[in-house]
């Protein structure tokens, strides 16, 4: 089935599910600073025009935490409870999203890596997706 | 730039809490009033105002404004998320000291009561719906558990925060949440788990209400209020974030901690002042965490020490450095705007020596802190001067 994302410009689709979503960030020519999501002017050197690169798809959990209210979340009906997490890249940028998986496998220090989620089936028929971090099976902090 | 000739006229504030029936003009209006009630003015005094609310719809501060009459003064909008009353306070003490306006109104209003999911923002459309299912309480709870993994802190030490300021909230007259028992560190512990490791009681609650704050050339203070103690504020500082690496760019965050300590020791410059001179602070508590966080980022100890400082009981009242002494966020309230001018308005009662049996004995000194979400934080210091 084909696959959209919620939003055009934050990270790729791949064709095939097997391949691993990248994010789309940026990288300034002049410095050499990565960021996401995509930028125009460089937030450290203050130069512009930085170019499009692609991130991830693994990172670090630098913090996380469990929400068990979720009240945003009951509009969607889809969740009770749902991780909350900021994974740092391994060239730089920090990212909050939210993280697959339950209270237990979360650790701070722990491999995480990029996974795309089914929010819903628009009208075309495609699933319309969103990226969250997962840990990555069997890695200990 | 030390804040210089100005001090507070009056204050006023509507008692923060469930106010759903009521329009926000009236609550703004009765604010306003009680503000100009303890000024000794009526709004023909008043040169300029600055109105402040981060609930949806535009234009609705120049029209609560009509409430309180029609005098042809200037009025601007002010809205910086959490930190919008008291920044409305720093331009309305700047507007004076300028030498722009002799009187000035900062007017802030809320309903969170009305807001979609008790203080969260709509869903929104593009960029925002990437997190719009995250709750608050998330990212102040991200920031809690990054401190027990680097610190040893502990959910008691949040919980220790959290019940000191449910127990002052008691002793204020306008605090939304006024119990009718000693709240304990067992009972904020044995509440509901919100977001890991934050309960129910170690978040502020999803309030209304409206609060006005009335500043003014100080020898036209001192011309109308002979005898009072005058509160004059001597420093108000507004930042946003400095660049850091790894500074989170998508999702709304909270701001990175040098934020805090930055625009603390900006206030602390402009007014001469060090944190040794503050005798009590009010700073953003929507979540237990945060004040124990901003011990250290404005100074009143080293970093690492914040735990130490509520376990001796040195931020509660009696202590050497009482923080919150309304209840702060998690007792009086926060309904958003009006959130600064409440501190403004228990620091005027403070330094007045007007604080019943909350009052900080010989209090002369105090600090008003507040971040923003986006991020932005201020800081404004204030001096007590005797009759």
């Amino acid at each position: 089935m084909a696959r959209v994302p919620i939003e055009d410009g934050y990270f790729t689709v791949p064709d095939d599910p097997a391949d691993a979503p990248r994010l789309l960030g940026s990288r300034c020519t002049a410095c050499g600073e990565h960021f996401f999501p995509r930028r125009h002017v460089c937030a450290r050197c203050l130069a512009e025009g930085c170019e499009n690169v692609l991130l991830g798809p693994r990172g670090r959990l630098w913090t996380w935490t469990y929400v068990h209210v979720p009240l945003f979340a009951k509009k969607d009906a889809r969740v009770d409870a749902y991780g909350v997490g900021q994974v740092d890249l391994p060239e730089g940028p920090r990212v909050q999203a939210i993280l697959l998986g339950g209270p237990d496998d979360f650790r701070i220090g722990i491999d995480m890596e990029l996974d795309l989620e089914t929010l819903r089936t628009d009208d075309d028929g495609r699933e319309v997706v969103i990226f969250r971090f997962r840990p990555v099976d069997g890695t200990e902090p | 730039m030390r804040l210089a000739g100005t001090a507070v006229a009056g204050s006023g504030i509507v008692r923060f809490g469930d106010h759903r029936p009521r329009s926000t003009a009236e609550l703004a209006r009765d604010a306003g009033l009680a503000a100009l009630h303890d000024a000794g003015m009526t709004l023909a005094d008043v040169d300029e105002a600055f109105v402040g609310y981060i609930q949806p719809g535009s234009l609705l501060g120049v029209r609560a404004m009509k409430e309180l009459g029609l005098t042809g003064l200037p009025v601007t909008h002010v809205e910086n998320a959490s930190a919008t009353g008291l920044v409305a306070f720093r331009e309305a003490a700047w507007a004076v000291a300028s030498g722009r306006a002799r009187v000035a109104m900062a007017l802030a209003f809320d309903k969170m009561t009305e807001m979609a999911g008790g203080g969260g923002r709509s869903r929104g459309t593009g960029r925002d719906q990437l997190d719009a299912t995250i709750l608050p309480a998330a990212y102040f709870a991200l920031w809690a558990q990054r401190r027990m993994h680097d610190r040893g802190t502990k959910p008691e030490h949040f919980a220790a925060v959290a019940a000191k300021n449910w127990n002052h909230g008691a002793h204020c007259p306008w605090s939304d949440r006024q119990t009718d028992h000693v709240v304990t560190v067992e009972e904020v512990l044995a509440s509901r788990l919100v977001s890991e490791p934050l309960t129910a009681m170690m978040a502020c609650p999803a309030d209304d209400g409206a609060a006005c704050v009335i500043v003014a050339a100080e020898d036209l203070v001192r011309g109308r209020q002979p005898g009072r103690r005058l509160v004059r504020p001597v420093a108000s500082v507004l930042r946003s974030e400095t660049y850091s690496p790894g500074h989170t760019f998508l999702g709304p965050v909270v701001g990175p901690a040098s934020m805090t300590r930055d625009t603390a020791a900006a206030a602390y410059e402009a007014a001469g002042l060090g944190p040794e001179d503050v005798d009590l602070a009010l700073c953003h508590d929507a979540f237990a965490n945060e004040e124990l966080e901003y011990y250290e980022l404005l100074g009143f100890c080293a970093e690492g020490d914040g735990e130490r400082l509520v376990e001796t009981g040195a931020t509660a009242l009696g202590g050497s450095i009482p923080f919150n002494t309304d209840g702060g966020l998690i007792a009086r309230g926060h309904p958003g705007g009006p959130t600064g001018l409440a501190m403004v308005h228990e620091i005027v009662h403070q330094l007045r020596g007007a604080a019943g049996d909350r009052q900080v004995e010989g209090a002369r000194t105090a600090l008003a802190h507040l971040v923003g979400g986006g991020s932005v934080c201020t800081v404004s210091l204030f001096e007590g001067v005797g009759s």
